[in-house]
């Protein structure tokens, strides 16, 4: 009986939790000297919508760039991606603030708040998003910007005037619902 | 007379050499992406292995087998085709197994390869492992 009631239990959880492996990803961080843009659609992201909890993970070396130098760079001097298993990834933490009726298929924006960790370093951020639910899927989407220097990412002097002051994030995902 | 000949060897040196710099410079900026199908595979083994070492431990794995080619065979669990022709199959288990993605490039080369690949069929695939999420990610995969 006992265990009925746990199997129910956890019926009822796996139902409120809907993601995706696919969720696309890219950052900008362009100036007029340098166009640097680069995309994933690797990025790992769960949404629990009876608490609200957004979580989203995404591995460094999955994003690609313009060019092939461009990725080097990235992961070697910047992001540090093989130094160990925190450098290797970007994680976010949050909890959506603003109420969200997720029985109404309505495009609703909202405001997310929580810890993103990249570089080994965890800072509390504010994302704006846009989330439509639906019947059998989730749609999301969300911008955000981040200091690079907050994150301990030193920019060498000389290419310091090619790469953006602020980096923009945009984040774009379809959840389904998880099964496990 | 000897001064004007030094002058113009000194002229072709200075040449030959800004030609060879632009050159090199060009070809870094320009540096081609690592084609797997041309790499030899650093690590080849079971998929369940590589699973099994990250979940033992991320952290030494990460650092062992971070942009390394490696060549895994496994037991295609699921397909999943994204835009651009992306396409990401996943061994021995469709949460937690090995991710493998093609890109789009690839996935139009190995077209007819990839075709015969079904929901339990074995494959084997090589790819640069990114590290470990839910599952252990490869990418810029071609099938074997």
């Amino acid at each position: 009986m006992i265990a009925m009631i746990g199997m129910v239990i956890s019926t009822l959880k796996a139902q409120n939790v809907y993601f995706t492996k696919d969720a696309k990803i890219n950052f900008n961080s362009s100036t007029p000297l340098e166009d640097i843009t680069a995309e994933t659609n690797q990025g790992t992201t769960f949404i629990d919508i009876s608490k609200n909890e957004v979580k989203f993970s995404v591995l460094t070396t999955s994003f690609k760039f313009r060019r092939a130098l461009m990725e080097e760079h990235f992961n070697e001097n910047y992001m540090e991606s093989s130094k160990n298993k925190d450098f290797a990834k970007a994680k976010f933490s949050g909890v959506i603030t603003t109420p969200v009726d997720w029985k109404n298929e309505k495009k609703t924006n909202v405001e997310i708040k929580g810890d993103f960790t990249m570089h080994g370093v965890t800072k509390q951020i504010t994302v704006q998003a846009q989330i439509t639910p639906g019947k059998s899927a989730i749609t999301a989407s969300a911008e955000f910007h981040i200091v690079p220097q907050e994150y301990n990412i030193s920019i060498p002097a000389a290419v310091k005037d090619k790469i953006a002051k602020e980096v923009v994030i945009k984040v774009d995902a379809n959840y389904s619902p998880f099964q496990h | 007379m000897t001064k004007k000949r030094s002058l113009r060897i000194l002229f072709w040196i200075i040449l030959t050499g800004s030609l060879i710099a632009v050159g090199a410079i060009y070809y870094i900026f320009n540096m081609p992406r690592r084609d797997l199908a041309n790499e030899k595979a650093a690590y080849q083994l079971e998929a369940k292995q590589l699973i099994s070492e990250f979940k033992s431990d991320e952290n030494s794995s990460t650092t062992k087998y971070l942009d390394k080619a490696i060549s895994v065979r496994g037991e295609i669990k699921s397909i999943r085709t994204l835009e651009n022709h992306v396409v990401v199959f996943s061994l021995e288990d469709a949460m937690e197994g090995v991710s493998c993605t093609v890109d789009s490039a690839e996935s139009v080369r190995y077209a007819v390869q990839l075709e015969k690949f079904r929901i339990g069929s074995t494959a084997k695939f090589k790819g640069r492992c990114s590290g470990m999420l839910m599952d252990v990610q490869l990418i810029n995969c071609v099938p074997e």
